[in-house]
């Protein structure tokens, strides 16, 4: 039953409606194909969520990635694969603004131990992108793998290319990061933190990290917007962090009295149902996040948790 | 006549060249050095640079006189000066002709562009007591506090000029070449891509940097260079009052030009080479002020009758300077100081004049700043501007942040760092973050949400401090459609607001910012909100 389907292919597809004539299962009103994009981690049409608590966040990341299949059910030999973590704050580990460095390294690791070609990790940060890189512990640690195939990249002004928003209401159109969008498989590694207008920040929301352009008149209709950009690409595979979690004056924090131990890890391949979970750390749901809603309802996912198949590791 | 120049006459056969060719590769070396601690002031993924990429303005006697003079202060960063000054004692103005970067430049200058230009006696020989003038001037203005080196001082001239305006076009020209290739078809970006890389991780900036003032202090660099054009050295031999300085002081060193008087048959050749202009009529005759000590002419002395040594031959010109001359440059450099302290922008300072983090005071802050630009140069979200005329023509060239080009990045304390001078102090990072550099407010008629057009946050979402010194409160507003509708209006808490000026530069107003930042409050003078 394991479908795969090439990047590029799928976004020819998407943007002929070849999918919508296909009959996809729960399309949604933009017209993008919803449920698990790779069939390979939903079950009987279900997503599916892996989730492990406690333990290293090195453990907890094989864990609940093992969970879903493994890595190389989602990096193929030979593939170029794309990291994206949170990098967007000066700010050191403990303080919880940037994905976990460690989460980010064995997501990397794994990716090189499936057999691909070339992994990169990139984010465009919003204080200096050097100090964010260094700070964040995610340079080093990326380096700290020793493998010429690893690079942690800054994003290239010039490979932003545009892409139309189908079906956009606010935006119609907006610049994405090349090396993304051409990438074989792309792994999105976000961490759950509080944002004060979007009131979490997790696996939608993260997506901003390869937008071009001035990103902050996305804030001014800011849930639709971040709905409306996830239509345009879909990661294949999502890992998100809460080993450490933000509670308050996110997304870029700053205190400690802030952050919260979770030591969570969550992974899967539907962003509405992995953000849905993700909100239940905070002790709300995902309902009652605006934007993850909002994605529930334009068909990018399932937000209701108990159709959600979820192993616990 | 001056047609002969260096290369052509460089038979390294006697001593006499090769101890130019000595010469030459200091000058190079150390013009090198300084291109690399140029490259270097900048961050590497180091909160402290591993480097003193000071080190040439902190070895600058006059640099360092003038600002502790002005700045009524003894500055210990600048001991390397002191060190220069002594060794300028011994062996007279070396400096000039092994050492000084811009001296390289004009000589690089001098052995391109003007090779074959043929340049007679345009210059008047008076001329080179001006640059003495200018010390003078620049002396006794500083001594009564206003600090005018900057304008004449050559290695802040080379910095200021390769920060502001040389490095950032070199920057731009580079990065268009390689979009040009990047953008070609076939093979040629697989080329072009690789050489692009290299550039970037080792020699471009990060990001494009921009300043105010890069054109003028890119032309004011190339007339220093045309200069060329009329004399040989003009600029060192008639208006660097750093050459002066030295000159004074190494006057009567002991290491100086010596001639052997039987065996001279005054040919002249060392007079025709000499580009400074350091022989009198009398070829034997050597202005020890003015000789650089390039060695040029024992080089090209046919009879071998030169030589640099000590003890003989002590008969140092005299200088060539009137009492009138004198008098004027020491009267005009106390008579216009008060003319500078009359300016307005003394009772009612610019409000957008915001300062460094850990500036001084304004009068000992202007005092002390040698308008070098390392500041500048290392501001790492670009944020750090000169100043046109905000401070006055006295602050020219200082530096200012202006949020709308790029803010002071919290966790960054790389300016104090630099600074050879102690004008912008070198602070802890805990107590950089404390510092306040001004005050945020809110243009309420402009802001989104507070004008009810539609939520925004992104300066709430930059503002760094821990506890958030933008906060958002939910409040109904009128729309301008007629409706009540609630937003997140942002608030400034001064209490928390370090007026680092994030919020000013993230505003995604298009033209000016809603939120914005003035030096109100700002810890280096009072600290206090309201006077």
């Amino acid at each position: 039953m394991t479908i795969r389907i090439d990047r590029r292919t799928f976004l020819k597809g998407a943007a002929a409606g070849s999918l919508a004539a296909a009959g996809w299962p729960l399309l949604g009103r933009l017209g993008v194909p919803c449920g698990s994009f790779d069939a390979s981690a939903s079950d009987g049409g279900s997503p599916v969520l892996a989730v492990a608590v406690a333990g290293n966040p090195d453990a907890m990341v094989r864990g609940a990635v093992g969970a879903l299949g493994g890595m190389s059910r989602f990096v193929r030999r030979g593939d170029v694969v794309v990291v994206k973590p949170n990098i967007g704050w000066d700010r050191t580990p403990e303080q919880a603004a940037n994905t976990n460095p460690e989460v980010v390294r064995t997501v990397v690791r794994m990716c090189l131990e499936a057999g691909a070609k070339k992994v990169r990790v990139v984010d465009r940060p919003c204080n200096d992108p050097r100090r964010c890189y260094k700070q964040s512990g995610i340079k080093d640690a990326v380096e700290s793998i020793g493998n010429p195939a690893a690079v942690i990249e800054h994003a290239d002004p010039r490979m932003f290319i545009e892409k139309e928003i189908r079906n956009g209401k606010t935006l119609q159109r907006w610049t994405f990061y090349k090396d993304v969008l051409e990438a074989d498989r792309t792994i999105n590694v976000p961490i759950a933190k509080h944002h004060n207008a979007s009131r979490l920040t997790m696996s939608l929301k993260n997506i901003m990290g390869i937008l071009g352009g001035n990103r902050g008149n996305i804030h001014h209709d800011l849930d639709r917007n971040i709905v409306e950009l996830n239509t345009v690409m879909r990661f294949d595979l999502i890992v998100l962090d809460a080993v450490r979690i933000l509670t308050a004056n996110g997304p870029q924090g700053g205190r400690l009295q802030d952050v919260r131990v979770a030591d969570t890890i969550v992974a899967g391949t539907d962003p509405v149902a992995v953000d849905s979970y993700g909100a239940t750390l905070f002790g709300i749901t995902g309902k009652d996040v605006p934007h993850v809603l909002y994605a529930s309802q334009q068909g990018l996912g399932e937000i209701d948790l108990k159709k959600v198949r979820i192993l616990k590791v | 006549m001056n047609t002969d120049t260096e290369g052509t006459l460089a038979a390294p056969r006697k001593p006499g060249a090769r101890i130019r060719t000595l010469r030459r590769v200091s000058q190079w070396s150390v013009f090198l050095l300084f291109v690399f601690l140029f490259l270097n002031t900048e961050y590497k993924d180091n909160d402290v640079l591993p480097y003193a990429v000071n080190l040439f303005l902190r070895l600058d006697p006059l640099m360092a006189g003038a600002a502790s003079l002005a700045g009524r202060a003894l500055i210990t960063l600048v001991w390397p000066a002191l060190v220069l000054a002594l060794l300028t004692v011994f062996f007279g103005r070396f400096f000039c002709g092994w050492v000084c970067p811009l001296g390289a430049v004009i000589d690089a200058a001098d052995a391109t562009v003007f090779r074959k230009t043929p340049r007679g006696g345009a210059v008047p020989a008076s001329w080179r007591r001006y640059k003495f003038l200018i010390l003078f001037f620049l002396a006794v203005s500083s001594l009564f506090t206003l600090q005018w080196v900057f304008l004449f001082d050559p290695i802040s001239i080379l910095i200021r000029t390769f920060t502001v305006s040389v490095y950032p076009a070199m920057n731009l020209v580079l990065h268009q070449v390689f979009d040009g290739l990047y953008r070609m078809p076939g093979p040629i970006p697989r080329i072009s891509e690789p050489v692009y890389g290299f550039l970037k991780s080792h020699f471009l900036a990060f990001e494009q940097p921009v300043f105010r003032t890069s054109a003028f202090v890119g032309l004011l660099f190339l007339g220093i260079l045309a200069a060329e054009r009329y004399q040989r050295r003009f600029w060192c031999r008639n208006l660097c009052p750093l050459g002066g300085l030295l000159g004074l002081m190494g006057r009567f060193g002991l290491f100086r030009r010596r001639i052997t008087a039987e065996g001279c048959t005054r040919c002249g050749l060392c007079e025709s080479n000499c580009r400074m202009g350091a022989t009198g009529n009398d070829v034997a005759v050597t202005d020890h002020g003015a000789c650089i000590e390039c060695m040029d002419c024992q080089a090209v002395c046919p009879e071998e009758v030169i030589h640099f040594s000590g003890t003989e031959g002590r008969r140092p010109a005299a200088v060539d300077l009137t009492r009138r001359g004198v008098l004027a440059s020491v009267a005009l450099g106390a008579v216009t100081v008060p003319f500078f302290r009359v300016e307005a922008h003394g009772k009612a300072q610019d409000p957008l004049l915001i300062r460094p983090p850990g500036a001084l005071p304004e009068g000992e802050f202007l005092g002390r700043c040698t308008r070098c630009g390392e500041c500048m140069r290392v501001c790492i979200a670009n944020g750090l501007q000169p100043t046109w005329f905000e401070a006055g023509i006295e602050g020219m060239w200082s530096p200012v942040l202006v949020p709308r080009i790029g803010y002071c990045e919290y966790n960054c304390t790389l300016c104090g760092q630099v600074c050879p001078t102690g004008a912008i102090r070198r602070l802890p990072l805990q107590e950089k973050r404390k510092v306040k550099l001004g005050l945020a407010y809110v243009d309420r008629s402009r802001c989104l949400p507070w004008k009810g057009e539609s939520d925004c946050i992104v300066c709430e979402e930059h503002c760094p401090t821990g506890s958030k010194a933008i906060v958002l409160k939910e409040e109904k507003t009128l729309t301008q459609g007629g409706e009540w509708k609630t937003f997140k209006k942002p608030y400034i808490e001064d209490a928390l607001c370090v007026g680092c000026g994030i919020c000013e530069t993230k505003c995604p107003l298009t033209d000016r910012a809603a939120v914005l930042v003035t030096s109100r409050g700002e810890t280096r003078s009072t600290g206090v909100l309201a006077r």
